[in-house]
């Protein structure tokens, strides 16, 4: 094992807690930051201060924002009464990417999940409740990944809301564009059988 | 290369790497096997909804030269715990029978017995419905692992407990009468083990008529988790979860 300086040593630590970096790819990194120009090594270090220093959670719908309310919170051209209920930031990015989607977010940061002990008490919704009660929402879209964990998150917030009159939806689950019925697993094809729609 | 193949209970699946999922399997063939599927992440197609926790699958893999790591070919789905309703209370209840085999099932040693139940009890283990397979489920497990002391006679001084209350205790390895239990012990009531002994004698199946309130035999199940925490030398994570359901 090649002994690195002090300094070096510390960045590769530091690069190695990144997820999908392993050593090898962290000495790469460190060797590219090290023959960068100081310029260049000085902007990511102030990318890297920047983003812990100006993001937090949007007040509203806990997305990660730079501004409170974020940008679809205060957007005039979506529909404010429409939110889609998902478990990551992360997958708003899916769900904008269709352009179909207009209307806005609530992010979970996570999902049910008894072996992490995250129970009911634990999940991010009391500004949701929020917003359901003081009537502001017609529709909510449960975007929850089609897990077992998952799954019984949209349950839980289905039943939650229901005497609120509000209308929960779940998003469909079922046989992938462009494949092939074939291939599909048992429980993706009775799910798709489920979530069928009249044509 | 042919690849061997199990019927098998996903037990957990862990991020690893990029795509790659470590995978631990309860398999028919060879006990609990700890695997990679590769790609599995981002390339849904191979494994679609088979490596969801608590799938009875059957699983096609092999071992790689020198490691411990086997290699997870593919998985046909022979039950998926998604085809019927998961709430709240039954996915705390699945994670805790993913719980128990993992922390009580030693690697690479198979158990024809546990596997079996543990297929019918999540056959059982429907929404609404989850007290009397669990009951069942721990019951059984914490005596096929060799775990269970005797039901019927005090530990101390061998007296038939029959009709009366029983007590346990954190600290010793059975039941006590009443002269005999220790300083803040428990209570199992008789009728908890007059269930307890039924089951010994009938399949799960044959409970499951009407679901149990929440207060059924909850002192049995909390004498069984004990023994669990006390041999694992730690608590139940899910354990904890079900006693605030
Ligand atoms: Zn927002
Ligand atoms: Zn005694």
């Amino acid at each position: 094992m090649t002994r690195f300086a002090e300094p070096m040593a510390r960045l590769i630590e530091e690069l190695k807690k990144l997820p999908g970096v392993g050593g090898k790819t962290a000495q790469r990194f460190a060797f590219h930051i090290l023959r960068a120009s100081d310029e260049d090594a000085e902007l990511l270090a102030e990318a890297i201060r920047e983003v812990k220093a100006s993001l937090r959670l949007c007040s509203i719908c806990n997305n990660i924002t730079d501004v409170d309310p974020c940008t679809y919170c205060t957007s005039a051209t979506r529909n404010q009464r429409l939110v889609c209920v998902v478990e990551e930031p992360t997958n708003i990015a899916a769900i904008e990417k269709t352009r179909h989607y207009n209307g806005v977010y609530h992010v979970l940061h996570g999902a049910l999940s008894p072996l992490h002990g995250i129970g009911p008490e634990q999940l991010r919704i009391t500004n949701l409740a929020k917003r359901v009660e003081s009537a502001c929402i017609d529709e909510l879209i449960v975007a929850t990944n089609p897990t077992i964990e998952g799954e019984a998150t949209a349950t839980y917030l289905s039943r939650l809301f229901k005497s609120s009159g509000v209308k929960v939806t779940r998003i469909a689950t079922g046989v992938p564009v462009g494949s092939d019925i074939e291939y599909a697993d048992e429980v993706t094809m009775q799910k798709a059988m489920e979530g069928r729609r009249e044509l | 290369m042919s690849l061997k193949q199990s019927e098998a209970i996903v037990l957990r699946t862990y991020p690893l790497r990029e795509a790659d999922l470590l995978v631990t399997l309860f398999t028919r063939a060879e006990g609990k096997v700890k695997g990679i599927a590769r790609s599995a992440k981002n390339s849904k197609r191979r494994f679609g909804g088979a490596l969801e926790p608590l799938t009875w699958v059957r699983a096609y893999y092999d071992d790689r030269e020198g490691q411990d790591l086997a290699r997870l070919d593919s998985c046909d789905i022979l039950e998926s715990p998604l085809s019927t309703t998961v709430d709240y209370p039954r996915v705390v209840a699945l994670e805790h029978v993913a719980e128990m085999l993992d922390e009580l099932l030693p690697d690479r040693e198979a158990n024809d017995a546990i596997f079996r139940l543990a297929v019918s009890v999540l056959h059982q283990l429907r929404a609404g419905s989850i007290w009397m397979p669990l009951t069942y489920f721990q019951l059984w497990l914490v005596r096929l692992v060799g775990f269970l002391p005797e039901l019927g006679t005090c530990l101390a001084c061998g007296v038939a407990l029959s009709g009366s209350l029983a007590y346990y205790h954190a600290l010793a390895d059975g039941l006590m009468c009443v002269q005999h239990k220790r300083l803040a012990s428990s209570k199992l009531a008789p009728e908890s083990r007059a269930l307890a002994e039924q089951m010994f004698r009938a399949p799960v199946e044959s409970f499951a008529e009407e679901p149990w309130a929440p207060s059924q035999c909850a002192d049995l199940r909390r004498f069984l988790v004990q023994i669990m925490e006390r041999h694992i030398e730690k608590k139940l994570v899910t354990a904890g979860m079900l006693a605030r359901l």
